[in-house]
């Protein structure tokens, strides 16, 4: 079910995202990733505002400064200042908790954006001529498989070693090397099956899917382009080890803080004029 | 008249088209030297000195070589500026011989005498002479863990690796003045030393440890290894059990130190192979690498976790090797390269300022840091053929090359100096040189010694282009100097100083088999450790010491000399050409740890691999049967170096001590009063 709806979900963010997101392709590294973080920012923004009891959240914070206040005025009296810092701490509380449902609101879009980005920044294209392993994972039962699955050479791709076939772990490996830039798709035979798996060659940014996921919603959401195999498949999935990106606001892993950092800023610098508690 | 107009508007378009053309090939000119074509060339009009350290480098081939047409670009530089021998170190091992060279003056100066040092008052402990790692002072208990806290008011004193070469490094003279200096690989300089003034920089060489705190350590997985796994020495050998094809195995790693008791920490990886396609995937640290028989893989980031007492997140130490599939089946054997400490990332300072070897690495990615990069222990160990060593010594040398586009790419000004440790390392194990001698390999047949002796002579061609390309690039805009440390001999026969010792009524019992172990210190006079020392069981300097200073002293030692300098071999060869004695050779402050006679051997002979650490042999004199076939640790006067220049060589018998005092000539300034060396220049 979890899985189903993921797919559904990522069927709709997939084409908005590669309409919203191609002009990460042309734009330096850097200014996409701030681009993104600011919009994003200030969307989270809105959607707070209207989503938030924005009188509870004001009312909860002239509390809390009210309370500040009576903090340092009558610091001798201790009865007020515990009475005082009691009320902080509710206050606190309040404020997470009218923050909840926007939260829960902005959960999955983010998730989905999130997801999206990923394609973009977690890891780059592979270069012509720059090794790779290709990694199918067959299913528990099909031992057979392991020796069966073949992978087809193109005129992007050839193979330079391989198959290593682990039984052990119904795994199979080939190493890869690109010889043409592009969106290629690697093709797997088993049996009268073909699997597919997308093999992102060339430019410094483009949506490279690293995994075809199995049927899980957790790799599923990881890994939102391409469409899972089926629970049945005898391919669970299919995985291109592509190079890490290096760079400080795009580099893998990187985005992620980057992403969060410059959206908190925008968010904050956005606040006084949309108007917005928090 | 109209002729001569018409000749004249003629003579006028010709002056000016000629004028125009001057113009533009001036232009072009100025242009390509102040941007560079497609090799850049410096803009800078500073004064620029390069030079260009190969290791081991020989006068003798090299004379040969340039004799036959093989080192156009050397001959061509010889031609325009000079050749000559450059005098060694006593003794000319490479740690000493590049100290001279940094002090611009000798031993004692920097106080570095042989590979080897002993503490005399701690039993001749030994250690290694250029750097020394000095063990933690103080610490405080938690739980399973120890820590060293350097603060008020705890002031432990944590393990530190220092720099023991002495005195003043000639770069700090350029350094005072404001003239950069930028060094790549320089040996006998770990830790780097600081620069005072921020113009001197440098990525430590030879004396740089791995992971493990050793000179290089390579570990080797294959099925035939014992169940109990070997370590030898330079390696680890560790068994692999094989089931449905695949298997688990650890990578050792540096010590977890925080622990009260430090063990390795380890890595396990899974080793996973397929007889019908030739290839093996290992997974290790959520990476895959394949490889298929004979490949060698990319450079593997490992992250070493280090345990910290609860509530201290873990530390973490990163390193780097590269794995190389010698066999699948049906002996599997695969080696991986001592761990070396991640140039992007580095767990200690390789470079000064530290950062700049992060700056380098950035531009070439990663690349060896462990001093010796050519494993040659994996060869002398059997765990590599020759053609295996060869291919990991191309694969060193390679990424040198790199680094050399890198640092000339990258030059501007000042001192520039590159170091090549190939030509040291791969004559080590390929040089054999028949007709000096007229000697019989002791291990193979004359023509596979001729045909791995060609792999040296290719080498010398390799960076004989090298030279071509700099001098090509510099030639008329910087003064260019070609320097080698030392040269080569064979290495045919081995002689065990302790066993002479030993059979000379010098050092006892006569069963002894390791001086530092079991030998009687009361009942021993003098004993024998590094490559060339002998030293003299003294009184008030050893711990237990038998020779009274003075009248004692100088009769032993030249009882000694005297007898060394007469040993034969069973063919009537003579064995030690010179004996020195320390008080004679050496002059400086450093001279505390100077062994008291120096031997430098013949040619064709050297010290036994046994004497080193102070072991016996029942033979004193044996053939060398290891693949380690030749050396430079003989007597000075048989293994100089080479000089090449751009410019004319005015001294006549220059030495390792003389290039500091020529460099700074260049930069106009005058010798240090702590060098002995002068100037190979005209003043």
């Amino acid at each position: 079910m979890l899985t189903q709806i993921a797919v559904s979900l990522n069927s709709i963010a997939n084409p908005i995202g590669q309409v919203l997101l191609a002009p990460i392709e042309w734009l330096p590294g850097w200014l996409s990733a701030t681009l993104i973080g600011v919009v994003t920012g200030v969307l989270m923004l809105v959607v707070f505002k209207y989503t938030s009891n924005q009188s509870a959240i004001k009312r909860t914070r002239d509390q809390i400064k009210a309370n500040m206040l009576a903090l340092s005025l009558f610091k001798d009296d201790l009865g007020v200042s515990l009475r005082s810092q009691g009320r902080l701490l509710t206050g606190a509380l309040r404020l997470i908790l009218h923050a909840l449902i926007p939260l829960a609101v902005l959960m999955i879009p983010m998730i989905l954006i999130l997801g999206q980005m990923s394609l973009w920044y977690q890891a780059r294209p592979l270069r012509i001529g720059e090794e790779s392993v290709v990694t199918v994972q067959l299913a528990d039962e099909s031992t057979d498989a392991v020796q069966a699955i073949t992978l087809n050479t193109n005129d992007a791709v050839e193979v330079i070693a391989g198959p290593v076939r682990v039984s052990s772990k119904n795994m199979v490996c080939w190493k890869v090397m690109p010889i043409r830039d592009g969106q290629h798709q690697l093709e797997f035979k088993i049996g009268g099956e073909t699997s597919l798996k997308e093999f992102v060659v060339g430019g410094a940014f483009e949506p490279t899917s690293q995994k075809r996921p199995a049927w899980d919603w957790n790799e599923v959401v990881m890994h939102p382009r391409e469409t899972p195999f089926a629970p049945d498949s005898i391919v669970q999935s299919i995985e291109v080890t592509y190079p890490q990106r290096d760079a400080l606001t795009a580099g893998t892993n990187n985005w992620v803080i980057y992403w969060f950092v410059i959206s908190m800023v925008a968010a904050f610098v956005a606040k006084p004029f949309l108007n917005v508690n928090l | 008249m109209r002729d001569n107009q018409s000749e004249g508007i003629v003579s006028r378009r010709k002056l000016l088209t000629g004028a125009a053309c001057a113009a533009v090939a001036a232009g072009v000119g100025a242009t390509s030297y102040f941007v560079g074509g497609p090799n850049r060339v410096s803009r800078s009009l500073g004064k620029k000195v390069i030079v260009i350290g190969i290791d081991g480098m020989d006068p003798r081939l090299s004379a040969a070589m340039m004799k036959a047409g093989d080192l156009p670009n050397l001959a061509k530089m010889t031609a325009s500026g000079g050749f000559s021998k450059l005098g060694t170190s006593i003794p000319p091992q490479s740690p000493v011989a590049w100290s001279n060279f940094i002090n611009g003056s000798g031993p004692g100066s920097h106080g570095i005498f042989d590979f080897i040092h002993r503490h005399p008052h701690e039993h001749c402990k030994p250690y290694f002479a250029a750097a020394e790692t000095l063990t933690p002072e103080g610490f405080v208990e938690w739980g399973d863990h120890q820590l060293q806290l350097d603060f008020w008011p705890f002031n432990h004193k944590p393990a530190k690796t220092v720099l023991r070469r002495q005195g003043v490094p000639f770069w700090d003279y350029l350094d005072a003045q404001k003239i950069d200096s930028v060094f790549y690989d320089l040996p006998s300089n770990y830790p780097p030393s600081p620069s005072q003034y921020g113009h001197h920089r440098c990525v430590s060489g030879m004396g740089t440890p791995d992971m493990l705190g050793t000179y290089g350590t390579y570990q080797y997985f294959s099925e035939d290894t014992p169940a109990a796994g070997v370590r030898e020495g330079g390696g680890i050998r560790s068994k692999l059990r094989f089931e449905n094809d695949s298997a688990r195995a650890t990578l050792i790693g540096p010590p977890d130190s925080f622990r009260k008791s430090p063990t390795p920490i380890e890595i396990e990886f899974e080793v996973h192979r397929d007889r019908q396609s030739d290839a093996v995937l290992l997974e290790i640290q959520d990476q895959k690498i394949m490889l298929q028989r004979g490949q060698w893989s990319r450079w593997t980031k490992l992250d070493f976790a280090i345990s910290t007492p609860k509530l201290i997140p873990n530390q973490h130490a990163s390193g780097i090797c590269r794995f190389f599939l010698q066999e699948i089946a049906p002996n599997f054997r695969l080696y991986v390269t001592p761990i070396n400490v991640n140039p992007s990332d580095p767990a200690v300072q390789l470079s000064e300022p530290d950062d700049f070897i992060e700056n380098v690495s950035e531009e070439l990615g990663l690349f060896y840091t462990t001093g010796f990069q050519e494993d040659h222990k994996a060869r002398t160990n059997g765990v590599f053929n020759d053609d295996e060593f060869r291919r990991q010594a191309t694969n060193v040398l390679e990424e040198r090359l790199a680094l050399f586009e890198y640092a000339v790419e990258n030059y501007e000004d000042g001192l520039l100096f590159f170091y090549f440790s190939s030509s040291d390392l791969q004559s080590h194990i390929f040089w054999w040189d028949e007709s000096d001698g007229n000697t019989q390999h002791p291990l193979i047949s004359s023509p596979e010694a001729a045909s791995r002796f060609q792999y040296v002579r290719d080498l010398y061609q390799r960076l004989d282009s090298i030279i071509g390309d700099i001098n090509d690039r510099y030639s008329g805009k910087a003064t260019i100097i070609v320097m080698s440390d030392h040269g080569f001999a064979n290495f045919g026969r081995q002689f065990n100083l302790n066993s002479w010792l030993r059979d000379s009524g010098y050092l006892n019992p006569r069963e002894c088999t390791n001086v530092l172990v079991n030998g009687d210190w009361s009942r021993t006079r003098a004993y024998g450790l590094g490559i060339n020392g002998l030293y003299l069981n003294l009184k008030g300097r050893e711990a237990d010491g038998v020779v009274e200073p003075g009248e004692e002293q100088e009769q032993l030692l030249r009882r000694l000399k005297m007898q060394l300098e007469s040993v034969r071999d069973v063919n009537g060869n003579q064995v030690i050409r010179n004996v020195y004695r320390s008080s004679e050779i050496y002059a400086g402050d450093a001279t505390a740890l100077a062994p008291d006679l120096i031997i430098g051997y013949a040619r064709g002979y050297r010290a036994s691999w046994e004497t080193c650490l102070g072991e016996l042999s029942e033979d004193t004199l044996r053939d060398n049967t290891s693949a380690w076939a030749a050396d430079h640790c003989a007597d000075a006067l048989e293994v100089p170096g080479v000089l090449f220049c751009n410019k004319s060589i005015d001294k006549t018998d220059p030495s390792l001590v003389d290039v500091a005092p020529s460099i700074l000539q260049e930069f106009g300034l005058p010798t240090p009063s702590t060098m002995t060396g002068q100037s190979i220049y005209k003043s």
